[in-house]
């Protein structure tokens, strides 16, 4: 067999980590920019090949594995650093690096001028390494490994202009929301290994079914904590909110990885699982649920939100909660088509509003935008052709993807989940056309200062979107419905996800198929007319709408207040119990604790300060109760 | 005569490291006649040729096993293992030092011999195979210990820690030998391996006088480990002592009263498992947690790291819950890469302020990742890796102690303990937030650059990288070991 | 036999007790003298003769001396005593007299008395004294040699504390008195000295730094 050099793919970026730390300082800001694209070009180069390879391969065995190096082998627990390649992570690897390689191009002219150039392509060249590592992985400690790296880089990016404290905060937000998801993948990772005795995948998935019964409670569970290690990553519902506070980084990193690729780690960890939700069908309807929630919530939070970054970011929200709805319906094909689909035209949204962004010297305020479509002509045209590839207006990418996300939701019985998504997407193609319009349309409200400043962006930032639309224009080809024998996506997919359930799910007759695809235009179609009467025709109903639904909007321009609840349930109690305990400990602050809000400790706190004759008494004391407590318990038995 | 022989025979080369370590501590109190300027380094490097003898001699014999002084010492896997670990242990705390004890004055001869004094002891701890010897050991670390902690005489919080240790050492050592005399009256014997024996006789499960006399014994390394609610002396202690005797004690210290546990736990204890897993449990959860919720807020790096080393304790007692051979592996496993970690961290608090100043609040590391880049990334590697997060040797410990205890079908701790490591990167990443994400104060901290603890740095940073990638090699060293026990 | 070791182990106990309950440190000194004796006695009655003699000349005599010396020399009690405590305390004296003088006279009565208290088929061949030399240097010889290490590392470390007081402070001048001049170390002077003398005693006594200077500069 050749040798298919997969290592070399996430190698690659690592090596121009490393080049960068040693000698970064003296290649300048070309050489950094030449190093860090350069390194990714590169592993799309390799990503290519050892697809075209893979592709070679008759359909039966389309599974190349590469053991690059045992990690540690110890009796039966065993861990390596293996690299997968087979149709799943072929798609999810080529996105990486192309979509990958095209942000960092556009990042060169959109960083040119910051100070922290070299440090910008240094995370971005790590999360690059870190996100292959997921991809690629072959088991799930390898790909726990890509997980936190890719949520260090991302913390990282999110606080990069960390002298503004919102960014700060938002980093550390969203490090908050990833730990409560990284602890459910942990924990199901564990449990898979302790009752199935492997992390592999291949060992893993064929044992499975042997050990777990079909909707037994172990492997239910097992699979809801992965599925809440994927809700932290991919912004679900209840862990999204850091998603739209992560905008606060740099404008090629919400591109890169907080819409085209990391976020999308939860969609690909549950399709990778697919054999062990499959075992679980309460955690399938679950992530169905999960994600159909999530897709009309952040859709209806998207409606609101003047901020163009933050439009994009909540857009993100809900699409990924389509993709989740296709891998709950069992449909993991149409999630991963339209993880592709989305990858290409919501990158090509963030760098397009980027290129806005940066004409207007650093605006993101919808309000503060409008006719710039004459001024910005490239990034104008390849936005539009984004924005109706995600509203769903047929041929564009977007259109396959989500139809086929629908149709297949409809097939397998979820008539209720497919309602919900018909209406997300009349509201996706709603809140789309809003930005659209607000911010290329109708009158200009610019300021003076950046009405002085526009520009139209430089080639290295038009080009990626150029390449970025006509993927977005094209890119859903490749998955045209009704075909006979399923359409080529679904061929490539059919090693991976061969006998699935929903897959396998009755086809529907073409009048049945026709009707959804004619609804689901309609629902896009109406969502674009309702925008363009809104904002365009109109500009007086967008306040009147607003004072109709006054207590609606208040609350959809608040997120729903979801922030302050949690902040109010969650965040605030840990961090008094917290301050409690250290204060309970901590004896030199026991007066301070008279101060304290909780009545609970009180009473503690005055017995402790009765023991306040000396510390080393107090010490000894509670050395002495503890024996006693143990002797207690030991008597007991 | 009586019959037993007046001379036992004796494989010195397996009693090297005692034998060097002894040897060397005593050469360096009776080179103390010969006059030297106070910024000599003759004692440093007195010592770090003894710690390296002790290594070697330790080396030449790794793979014999034997019980030496009629099942006093044992030298086996265990002994092995452990010794190397003290040995690098010191020799990283001395390299440490170095220059660390001349800035702050108190570079003196007995510095030296007192720290080569407690690694004896942590030798001798390892390698007990009778409670006698534990003690002794146990004491010698201690004594050594306790002087060193308040060698800063014209600080007054030093020897505030001091005494504090100093009581609170003897009051827990006192329980250690009632439960040591006790488990004498219930077995007749001090030998762990006659106590097995005498046990797997006659069920002792029913006899009070050994449930207690195991419980205090337990108590009295918990002690020694910073299990709650045993733990109190740790902040104080942590804080108050020189930097490079905090990194010292809470790498050897806590090694050494685990090895104690590990073996009085293969053997003994081993046998009354089900009667201790709940009791053993409960201080490993209440120990995880308390260390780390209250690490939380703290605003001093040593205070902080004092908790969280108590949080670390109650990870490595999760795998002496477990239990047997893989609990022991894994506990040896994380043991050494948690010396690994925490003398790096505290390492790297030692050469930061000018002089005698201590700056180790959190404030003070404000801006210094990008002073300093060197000092930031190696900074960043050991929170990384304290928090356990991959591609570190920190995650690869804990994987391996909740993959065992898991195995061992301890469900409930292991959720406990993830839960707990996840909270714990919060107050290990404000560490790296402050470096890089936060302007320095008014007065930037300096940083005393010195060769040797720069180096034992660097050492530290390259071993927890590659052990974190090359976990196998040590992983497979920690279980042959275990499986090569008496 | 049971109520000897009875009648010893109440002594002790109650004697221990005295010890940590009592506020004179002279009195709970002389207590501890009295539970050292007990435990002798104990030891007497398991037929360790030579350990229960060790016991009463290391630890009740040598150390105890040492013990009640330094309490004397730091002249803790300096409450004004009233004459009812000097006569508690000559009470005190009396009794704790009394009772060791007793219990002397029981063992002792014991030994002449009775005859050897083991009976002879158990005895070790050779005595007591040289039965446990033996079992010392051979089965217990690593755990002697270790208290030997234990024992040096106390000594050590009492003199560091001690002693290292006087120390920081000469070096502390030294690199002062260095700074001035190209000479590392200066000579030490006599004044010098005499300042870091006093410092020796008053450790204990708060600010022994300040103390030490003031006594300095009162002498010439």
């Amino acid at each position: 067999m050749n040798f298919p050099l997969l290592w070399i793919i996430p190698a690659l970026p690592l090596a121009a980590v490393g080049l960068n730390l040693l000698i970064g300082d003296r290649l300048g800001k070309r050489g950094t920019a030449w190093l860090a694209c350069g390194a990714v070009g590169l592993a799309f180069a390799f990503a290519v090949r050892a697809v075209l390879r893979l592709a070679g391969l008759p359909e039966a065995d389309r599974t190349i594995v590469e053991n690059a190096y045992t990690w540690m082998r110890v009796g039966d627990f065993s861990a390596s650093v293996a690299f997968l390649l087979d149709p799943l992570s072929a798609v999810m690897c080529l996105v990486v690096t192309g979509v990958g390689f095209l942000i960092h191009v556009y990042s060169v002219g959109y960083m040119a001028h910051d100070p922290s150039f070299r440090r910008f392509f240094l995370y971005l060249n790590l999360f690059m390494f870190a996100m292959l590592t997921l991809v690629l992985a072959d088991n799930f400690l390898l790909m726990f490994v890509g997980w936190e790296g890719v949520g260090l880089c991302s913390y990282l990016l999110i606080g990069f202009w960390y002298e503004r404290p919102s960014a700060a905060e938002a980093g550390k937000k969203a490090f908050v929301m990833n730990r409560i998801g990284d602890f459910g993948f942990i924990l199901g990772m564990l449990l898979l290994f302790a009752w199935a005795g492997s992390l592999q995948y291949d060992r893993l998935f064929a044992i499975a079914p042997h050990v777990f019964v079909k909707g037994a409670a172990a492997i239910t569970i097992a699979t809801l904590l992965l599925f809440l290690g994927a809700t932290g990553k991919s912004a679900q519902i209840p862990l999204y909110t850091w998603l739209p506070d992560a905008m606060e980084g740099p404008t090629p990193v919400s591109a890169l990885i907080h819409a085209a690729t990391m976020v999308t780690a939860g969609v690909y960890m549950v399709a990778r699982c697919h054999p062990l939700f499959l075992l679980a069908p309460a955690s399938l309807e679950t992530v169905a649920v999960v994600g159909a929630a999530t897709a009309l919530f952040a859709a209806t939070i998207g409606l609101a939100q003047n901020d163009i970054k933050r439009v994009l970011a909540y857009s993100t929200v809900s699409q990924l909660g389509y993709m989740f709805m296709a891998c709950g319906v069992g449909a993991f094909t149409a999630g991963i088509f339209h993880l592709m689909t989305h990858a290409f035209f919501k990158a090509l949204l963030f760098l397009g509003a980027g290129s806005v962004i940066h004409a207007l010297s650093d605006e993101q305020d919808l309000r503060r935008m409008g006719g710039l479509a004459g001024k910005l002509p490239w990034t104008h045209g390849t936005m539009l052709v984004a924005t109706l590839a995600i509203a769903g207006i047929p041929p564009l990418a977007g259109f396959f993807s989500k139809d086929e996300i629908l149709s297949r939701a409809f097939a397998s019985g979820h008539s209720g989940v497919w309602l919900v998504g018909l209406v997300g997407a009349a509201l996706t193609a709603f809140y789309m056309f809003r930005l659209y319009i607000l911010a290329f349309r109708g009158p200009s409200r610019l300021s003076h200062e950046a009405e002085h400043h526009l520009h139209e962006s430089p080639p290295s930032m038009i080009i990626p979107l150029v390449v970025l639309a006509a993927l977005s224009a094209v890119g859903g080809l490749v998955g045209q419905p009704m075909q006979e024998g399923g359409h080529l996506f679904e061929r490539w997919m059919r090693p991976v996800f061969e006998g699935a359930g929903g897959e396998a799910a009755a086809p529907l007759s073409p009048r049945t198929e026709w009707t959804l695809i004619a609804l689901s235009v309609a629902a896009a179609a109406l969502g674009i007319y309702g925008a363009y009467r809104t904002y365009l025709v109109e500009p007086g109903l967008a306040a009147r709408l607003r004072e109709r639904l006054r207590a609606f909007h208040q609350a959809v321009l608040h997120k729903y207040w979801i922030d302050e609840l949690y902040d109010a349930l969650v965040v605030a109690p840990v961090y008094h119990l917290s301050q409690r305990l250290w204060r309970f400990w901590d004896e030199r602050i026991v007066d301070g604790m008279v101060n304290g809000v909780a009545y609970t400790f009180e009473g503690v706190s005055a017995l402790l300060r009765l023991f306040q004759t000396g510390f080393v008494g107090t010490y000894a004391l509670f050395f002495t109760l503890g024996v006693l407590v143990i002797l207690i318990e030991l008597g007991r038995r | 005569m009586s019959g037993v022989p007046f001379l036992l025979p004796v494989d010195w080369w397996a009693l090297g490291a005692v034998i060097a370590l002894s040897g060397g501590a005593m050469a360096l109190l009776l080179l103390e006649f010969l006059p030297h300027g106070p910024e000599s380094n003759r004692a440093a490097l007195v010592s770090l040729v003894t710690l390296l003898a002790a290594g070697a001699s330790v080396f030449v014999v790794r793979d014999s096993r034997r019980a030496l002084f009629d099942g006093m010492f044992v030298h086996d896997g265990i002994t092995v293992f452990f010794t190397f670990l003290f040995c690098a242990i010191g020799i990283l705390s001395v390299l440490l030092s170095w220059d660390y004890v001349k800035r702050t004055r108190i570079n003196r001869t007995e510095y030296y011999a007192l720290l080569l004094s407690s690694t004896l002891g942590m030798v001798i701890m390892a390698g007990s195979n009778d409670l006698i010897t534990v003690f002794l050991g146990l004491e010698l670390m201690s004594l050594a210990l306790y002087v060193l902690v308040g060698f800063r005489r014209s600080h007054l919080e030093s020897n505030e820690a001091s005494l504090k240790y100093f009581l609170l050492g003897a009051f827990a050592s006192g329980f250690l030998l009632y439960g040591i005399a006790l488990l004498y009256g219930a077995t007749g014997t001090t030998n762990l391996q006659k106590m097995t024996a005498v046990m797997s006789d006659s069920p002792m499960l029913e006899n009070p006088l050994f449930v207690v006399g195991a419980l205090l014994l337990v108590v009295g390394l918990g002690f020694k480990v910073s299990a709650v609610p045993f733990h109190m002396w740790t902040p104080d202690a942590y804080e108050g002592a020189p930097t490079s005797v905090t990194a010292f004690m809470s790498a050897g210290a806590k090694a050494a009263g685990f090895a104690a546990l590990v073996r009085v736990g293969l053997s003994t204890l081993g046998a009354v498992r089900t009667d201790w897993v709940p009791v053993l449990s409960a201080i490993a959860i209440l120990t995880m947690t308390v260390g780390n919720v209250t690490a939380l807020l703290q605003n001093n790096v040593k205070r902080m790291l004092a908790y969280s080393s108590i949080a670390h304790a109650g990870y490595v007692l999760v795998a002496i819950v477990a239990g047997g051979r893989d609990g022991a592996s894994a506990a040896l496993f994380y043991l050494a890469v948690y010396s690994l970690m925490n003398l790096g961290a505290f390492g790297i608090l030692t050469l930061l302020g000018r002089g005698t100043e201590e700056r180790v609040l959190v404030s003070d590391l404000a801006g210094l990742g990008f002073r300093h880049p060197g000092l930031g990334i190696a900074m960043t590697v050991f929170m990384l890796a304290l928090g356990g997060i991959p591609p570190t040797a920190g995650f690869m410990a804990k994987v391996y102690v909740f993959g065992v205890a898991l195995k061992a079908g301890l469900v409930p701790l292991v959720i406990i303990g993830v839960l707990n490591s996840v909270v714990s990167v919060f107050y290990y990443l404000r560490i790296t937030v402050a470096m890089y994400m936060e302007e320095p104060q008014a007065e930037p901290t300096h940083v005393s650059w010195a060769v040797p603890g720069a180096l034992a740095v660097l050492a530290a940073v390259a071993l927890t990288l590659w052990w974190g990638v090359q976990a196998h090699a040590l992983l497979d060293q920690a279980q042959r070991s275990v499986l090569g026990g008496m | 036999m049971t109520i000897l070791f009875a009648g010893l182990a109440a002594v002790l106990v109650v004697s221990s007790l005295m010890v940590i309950l009592h506020k004179n440190p002279v009195t709970s000194a002389l207590f501890l003298v009295l539970a050292f004796c007990s435990l002798a006695g104990i030891y007497l009655t398991l037929q360790a003769e030579f350990i229960g003699m060790v016991q009463v000349i290391v630890y009740a005599g040598a150390i105890m001396v040492l013990f009640l010396f330094v309490i004397m020399y730091l002249n803790l009690g300096r409450d004004v005593e009233t004459g009812i405590q000097i006569a508690v305390r000559r009470g005190l004296g009396w009794i704790v007299g009394a009772v060791l003088l007793a219990e002397g006279a029981v063992m002792f009565g014991r030994r002449w008395g009775l005859g050897p208290v083991t009976p002879g088929p158990s005895r070790p061949p050779v005595g007591n004294t040289q039965a446990l030399g033996q079992i010392l240097y051979s089965r217990y010889l690593f755990p002697f040699e270790v208290t030997s290490m234990v024992l040096l590392v106390a000594m050590v470390g009492a003199i560091v504390i001690t002693r290292g007081q006087e120390r920081a402070r000469r070096e502390s001048m030294g690199t002062r008195a260095g700074a001035r001049g190209p000479g590392g170390r200066p000579p030490r002077t006599h004044a010098e000295e005499a300042v870091a003398e006093p410092g020796l005693a008053p450790a204990a006594a708060g600010e022994p730094e300040e103390q030490a200077s003031v006594a300095g500069s009162a002498r010439p």
